[in-house]
């Protein structure tokens, strides 16, 4: 229910950088996600958005209107904190009241609205508990219930997953999805888990040293990277970058050699490709080089091959096994070959 | 080396080799740390155990100068009908809690618009400043000030606010606020850097939830901080509880517990029964009933605190 637009957001603490550029177009109902190393600037940037934080430059506006003046309380934004933030003095009942308590609600409505937001996230048995007496997962939901009991215009979640464990962290966010569809509310989700925002997303921010490193759907970041973080970033293991050289469409490195590329590149450049676009082979071999660890995972094996001063990671079949520092080869799929430029890291489309 | 069960294990069995000395025998082993606390222990027993025991001993005597008579339960019998006694218990409970209460909401106050603050942060030992002084040196300010030269007096003369001196030790309420003003003075400094710390360590994101959740400074205050200070408030009080239940130098310093016995305090009292009429006995059932009314406020105190202020 609420556009947000952040236009040449800077934030500084002193000498310090704490977001540098950020210019973002949030869409209505739309489910963004930042995604970026610690101290990238992505809670910095969320906590701006909710008023906890003033921005040294640029205009946060919401639904057109500028918010940089408006108070935290008065933004009709609802976050939910990495520690849950519940209020310990009081019970789960009257946690999930409390914003409704602070915004008048009438009484009539209140009791109503707290069952109906607990019911949502399966928490009605619980609510005359204390915080302290739940499991993290129920902490959790709590925490969500009482961010989605008045209807907010916006949802910040601050990695509201990290503290729980990997099972319980997928059917979190599996509902945390439906609940965002269900009640179609404008989210911006903070984490540092890539499966998170690939899986969350409708669109993923990326963002490293205070800057956007990228913007774009899932698949494009997955498949198109814009720069050399962003490829080495996303995926796992990440895509494989190798330094080497372009000449008359000829890309070579130590052990590695590919015909057949564009041919309006020369010198110096970066070859991007991913684990799952190499696969081992016969004799229309792109690089030869020995093998250098195997790691059967059940569902496939990781395959690392020594070429030259690189190792390439390879997602090679369930049932491939070598010994180690054997001769072995392997072929990439020339499609997905993706150039960046050495020095600069950015892509060469 | 690396397991120590092992090793000790291995030297209880098996002879120790030539050349490695013997680890200390085992019943050294669980007598040495009761050893090393054992000087402290004999000395705290010595000066609170042996004069406890002594004065609830003493409590069924008549002592005065000559030989101990035995009692009974006289001493305490005598109390129940003293009216000085009563008085003096009213007394210590009017002056202690009017001035706790001043003293406690006075702290709050303060920690509550000072505890976000870099500079108080930094400086609170200057808060400390009024509890550093020795006590009795405030109290013979206070009474220099408001009594003997009337310093107070003057500056509301000066000022045209009143005609002539207060008197102050001649009325009972008068010299009771002295008493309460001397102690707020001293002691709220204390409350504040207490309540500051316990503010600063509550955690920040509950107190952004709460912003968020549309509560103003004074809602987050009253609904999520205080609740969740009570036991650090509970202990505080009790601290400053128990000092003040024992309030002695003032009242000695600045009224002597006049005008009327209008500001004799228990602890004054126990004094004057025993060293001004040496009436030993008496005074030491006095201290007793004193120690068991103030063992059973803390604990109910305490209870009621820490029962319900659980996370």
């Amino acid at each position: 229910m609420a556009r947000i637009e952040l236009s040449g957001i800077q934030k500084k603490w002193g000498a310090i950088w704490g977001v540098r550029d950020v210019n973002i177009d949030i869409a209505d109902e739309e489910l963004i996600v930042f995604l970026g190393p610690s101290g990238c600037g992505k809670t910095t940037t969320m906590r701006m958005i909710a008023g906890l934080e003033d921005p040294s430059e640029g205009e946060i506006r919401m639904d057109g209107e500028v918010m940089n003046d408006v108070d935290a309380r008065d933004r009709d934004v609802a976050m939910v904190f990495q520690g849950y933030a519940l209020y310990p003095n009081m019970t789960i009942y009257e946690n999930i009241r409390f914003p409704l308590r602070m915004r008048d609600v009438p009484k009539v409505d209140q009791d109503r609205l707290v069952r109906e937001a607990a019911a949502m996230v399966e928490l009605g048995d619980l609510l005359d508990r204390k915080p302290g007496a739940l499991s993290g997962g129920q902490r959790q939901r709590a925490a969500l219930a009482r961010a989605v009991v008045r209807k907010p215009q916006v949802f910040l979640m601050d990695e509201p997953l990290s503290n729980l464990d990997a099972k319980l962290r997928q059917a979190m966010r599996i509902q945390i999805k439906h609940l965002q569809r269900q009640l179609k509310i404008t989210t911006v989700y903070v984490t540092h888990d890539q499966i998170e925002a690939m899986t969350l997303a409708d669109r993923i921010v990326i963002m490293e040293g205070g800057l956007i490193q990228q913007i774009g759907t899932p698949d494009e970041i997955y498949s198109d990277p814009a720069n050399t973080f962003v490829a080495g970033f996303i995926g796992a293991p990440p895509m494989n970058l190798i330094e080497g050289r372009m000449e008359d469409g000829i890309f070579t490195a130590p052990s590695i050699r590919v015909e057949g590329l564009i041919r309006n590149l020369s010198g110096p450049v970066t070859l991007g490709i991913r684990p799952e676009d190499c696969h081992v082979a016969g004799a229309e071999a792109h690089v030869e080089g020995t093998v250098f660890g195997v790691e059967p995972t059940g569902d496939m094996t990781y395959l690392t091959i020594n070429a030259g001063d690189a190792l390439i990671e390879v997602k090679a079949d369930r049932d491939y096994r070598s010994d180690l520092d054997v001769p072995e080869t392997v072929a990439f799929d020339p499609a997905r070959i993706a150039f960046f430029d050495t020095t600069s890291g950015q892509r060469i489309r | 080396m690396s397991d120590p069960a092992l090793t000790e294990t291995g030297a209880a069995t098996a002879p120790a080799p030539t050349g490695i000395r013997r680890r200390r025998s085992k019943r050294m082993k669980t007598l040495f740390p009761y050893l090393l606390v054992a000087p402290a222990v004999i000395y705290l027993l010595g000066i609170t155990l042996y004069p406890g025991i002594y004065a609830v001993v003493q409590s069924f005597y008549a002592v005065k100068f000559g030989p101990w008579r035995p009692v009974g339960f006289e001493n305490y019998a005598n109390l129940m009908g003293d009216y000085q006694f009563w008085g003096a218990l009213w007394n210590t409970f009017v002056i202690g809690s009017i001035s706790l209460t001043i003293q406690c909401v006075l702290a709050l106050t303060l920690a509550f618009y000072a505890y976000r603050d870099p500079w108080v942060q930094g400086w609170r030992i200057i808060f400390l400043i009024p509890m550093l002084f020795m006590p009795s040196a405030v109290a013979f300010i206070y009474k220099l000030a408001f009594l003997d030269a009337r310093v107070f007096s003057d500056i509301l003369i000066r000022l045209g606010l009143i005609d002539g001196n207060l008197s102050i030790q001649s009325s009972i309420w008068g010299s009771r606020a002295l008493l309460i003003l001397a102690d707020v003075w001293q002691w709220t400094p204390f409350l504040f850097i207490i309540f500051v710390a316990a503010l600063q360590g509550q955690d920040e994101e509950v107190e952004e939830a709460a912003r968020l959740d549309g509560a103003k400074w004074g809602q987050i205050f009253w609904n999520i901080s205080l609740p969740l200070m009570r036991p650090v408030i509970a202990v505080a009080l009790i601290l400053r509880g128990i000092d003040i239940t024992t309030m002695f130098a003032n009242v000695f310093i600045i009224t002597k517990g006049g005008p009327a016995f209008g500001t004799e305090t228990i602890s004054y009292f126990i004094y004057r029964t025993g060293f001004k009429f040496f009436n030993f006995g008496y005074a030491s059932a006095a201290s007793v009933i004193m120690l068991i009314l103030t063992i059973i406020i803390a604990q109910l105190v305490v209870k009621r605190a820490f029962r319900s202020g659980r996370a």
